[in-house]
């Protein structure tokens, strides 16, 4: 390895120009990423007049939580947010728990007639059906037994996409794990299924923690099947609030830039959270970050 | 692989118990079985039903008899027009947005694998807006480009340019979704390239390096071959996003100006509610079902990611 004073100049020089348009670039990056979400809060936090304000105001002058109350205390945007809430919660729970027992089956047993790869591949298909295509028959299956507007409705289409993903996702976690551990069990008196409970899941434990929070992301942004499934308060989640007040008439933008905002906080947050896993869980656990 | 059988026959051997020595030989089947069922039911159930639905028309009141018509909804597909447009607009979409998000993505990656490859914070900055909520995304960029006091068009006046509708004017309404969706979605290429490129080996490129290979050579011969898996995984999860957006156009543009941006999961969805055309929105459905399935088959196929 050449050191810098043996470098000739030139090569030195366009190291160094690389450099700054590497960093220069990061900044521009940085910038047009946050602009748009700094946006957002900041138009939340303006009276509507300072939100119309031309040219803009960059800074939210005269700061206020005006529109905050009007959603959330005024309009039932907290009612949407719970709402949101119970169906990523329940979603997740009915997801993560079958998935991680189908993705653990699929990584250690062995099946006959080649049953692991065909049954892994049909799961991941069943996860590139577009939401569009499920959406009629959903609808007239929720009609049909009078499950229109529930929030069980919501967890029961989320599922069909969540656990897919949680079953790939645990797959490649355990795939990951050494099998040597769960056979000491064995021979040491533990049952199969008392090799999985006591030794695999406790090591998957972050496995199991990054796919959770990814179910939750998955079913807090998701928006077409809740639009479909549900029409009353009761029932909404938060995105479809948001959209409903961007009318034909009328678009409340301080109301939906506070709403929207708050949706993209807890989002925010869990992305720090299993940010080690983002790769691997954008990929459906096919690229190991 | 563990040898499952080994470890049921000690079992037994030790518990005994009727239901669990029962549990412990067909534990492959019990873990398997709830996920397989749970799927079944939501994707066959469907569209076994959507097939029904398709081969009839279903009247809006629902105390009328489903009347059966056979091929007639499919054979609609080849006359409507609004069909072809909306075919067109998501091919339009996909192709320009996925080759944006691709070529940006890989850029970035390619630039910046030196500098940022431990940066963890940084790189978790970089990748918000992606697992922002699509609704969120979609009133943000509507508030950029609000034609009376959006950001754009402050800066398209700074610039001295002319200022635009753009999701509101028929020829930039396209071009104003795919800028929303590149800025959601360039973080997720950008993201896995940047792991396809930290897990490159070495030894390759030193070898490269020795027979004196051009940096523009290494790229071509060395790294474009070892990203192609990730590459290829990158691509098929996008594509499959993109033929699915719904969220961006229902917000920014509901379709128009003049059918501009009206997609297949757009008009999938005006056919079925606003039109209450059941039928034949299982039919588009349908559509849209069958050439997922064949693209997704075709590029895996074609990438060898069947395992």
């Amino acid at each position: 390895m050449a050191t810098v004073t043996t470098m000739p100049t030139h090569k030195r020089s366009r190291e160094l120009f690389v450099r700054l348009s590497a960093y220069l670039t990061i900044l521009v990056a940085l910038v047009v990423t946050l602009f748009p979400v700094y946006w957002i809060a900041a138009n939340s936090f303006k009276f509507d007049i300072d939100i119309f304000a031309v040219p803009p105001e960059w800074l939210p002058r005269h700061p206020t939580l005006k529109h905050y109350d009007e959603a959330f205390i005024q309009r039932p945007f907290l009612r949407y947010a719970l709402n949101s809430f119970l169906v990523a919660m329940g979603t997740t729970v009915v997801s993560v728990g079958f998935g991680t027992m189908a993705g653990y089956a699929l990584a250690r047993f062995s099946y006959p007639w080649q049953w692991r790869k065909q049954i892994s591949f049909w799961i991941l298909s069943t996860r590139m059906m577009p939401p569009i295509v499920s959406i009629i028959p959903l609808y007239l299956f929720f009609n049909y037994f009078d499950m229109l507007n529930t929030k069980s409705a919501l967890i029961i289409a989320y599922t069909a996409f969540n656990l897919p993903f949680a079953t790939w996702m645990m797959k490649s976690y355990f795939q990951d794990l050494p099998v040597e551990l769960e056979e000491a069990a064995i021979v040491d008196g533990d049952t199969r299924w008392g090799a999985f409970l006591h030794v695999a899941l406790p090591l998957a434990r972050p496995g199991l923690a990054a796919t959770a929070i990814f179910c939750l992301i998955i079913s807090w942004n998701e928006f077409l099947l809740s639009l479909i499934i549900t029409l009353t308060e009761q029932s909404q989640t938060l995105p479809i609030g948001i959209a409903g007040r961007v009318t034909q008439y009328k678009t409340y933008w301080g109301e939906i830039s506070a709403a929207g905002f708050m949706a993209c906080v807890p989002i925010v947050i869990f992305a720090f959270i299993v940010q080690k896993h983002l790769v691997r869980g954008l990929s459906l656990g096919a690229v190991k970050g | 692989m563990l040898k499952a059988d080994n470890g049921t026959l000690m079992a037994q051997l030790r518990t005994g118990r009727g239901l669990e020595r029962w549990v412990e030989r067909h534990l492959r089947i019990l873990m398997l079985a709830p996920t397989v069922l749970i799927l079944l039911t939501l994707t066959i159930f469907p569209s076994v039903y959507m097939f029904y639905a398709a081969v009839h028309k279903i009247s809006p009141n629902p105390d009328l008899p489903w009347e059966f018509v056979g091929s007639g909804n499919f054979a609609r597909l080849l006359s409507d027009g609004q069909f072809h447009v909306a075919l067109r607009n998501t091919i339009i979409f996909t192709v320009l947005a996925v080759t944006a998000e691709f070529l940006l993505g890989l850029g970035l990656a390619l630039l910046l694998d030196k500098y940022i490859r431990r940066l963890t914070f940084l790189k978790t900055v970089l990748m918000i807006p992606m697992m922002l909520p699509p609704i969120a995304v979609a009133i943000t960029w509507k508030i950029i480009y609000e034609p009376q006091f959006g950001v754009l068009n402050e800066i398209m006046f700074r610039l001295g340019l002319p200022l635009q509708a753009w999701a509101g004017d028929a020829n930039l309404a396209m071009f104003s979704i795919i800028v929303a969706d590149v800025w959601q979605w360039t973080p997720f290429i950008f993201l896995l390239m940047l792991a396809g490129l930290a897990s490159l080996p070495v030894e390759p490129y030193e070898a490269a390096a020795l027979d004196g290979a051009s940096s523009w050579r290494q790229f071509w011969d060395l790294t474009l071959p070892f990203l192609k898996p990730v590459i290829a995984i990158a691509l098929l999860l996008r594509v499959m996003d993109a033929l699915r957006l719904f969220d961006l156009v229902f917000i920014l543009t509901g379709g128009g100006p003049a059918d501009r941006t009206k997609v297949l999961s757009l008009y999938v969805y005006q056919v079925a509610y606003r039109f209450a055309d059941t039928g034949y929105a299982a039919a588009i459905s349908l559509f849209v079902l069958f050439a997922t399935i064949i693209l997704s088959t075709w590029f895996m196929k074609r990438m060898r990611l069947a395992e």
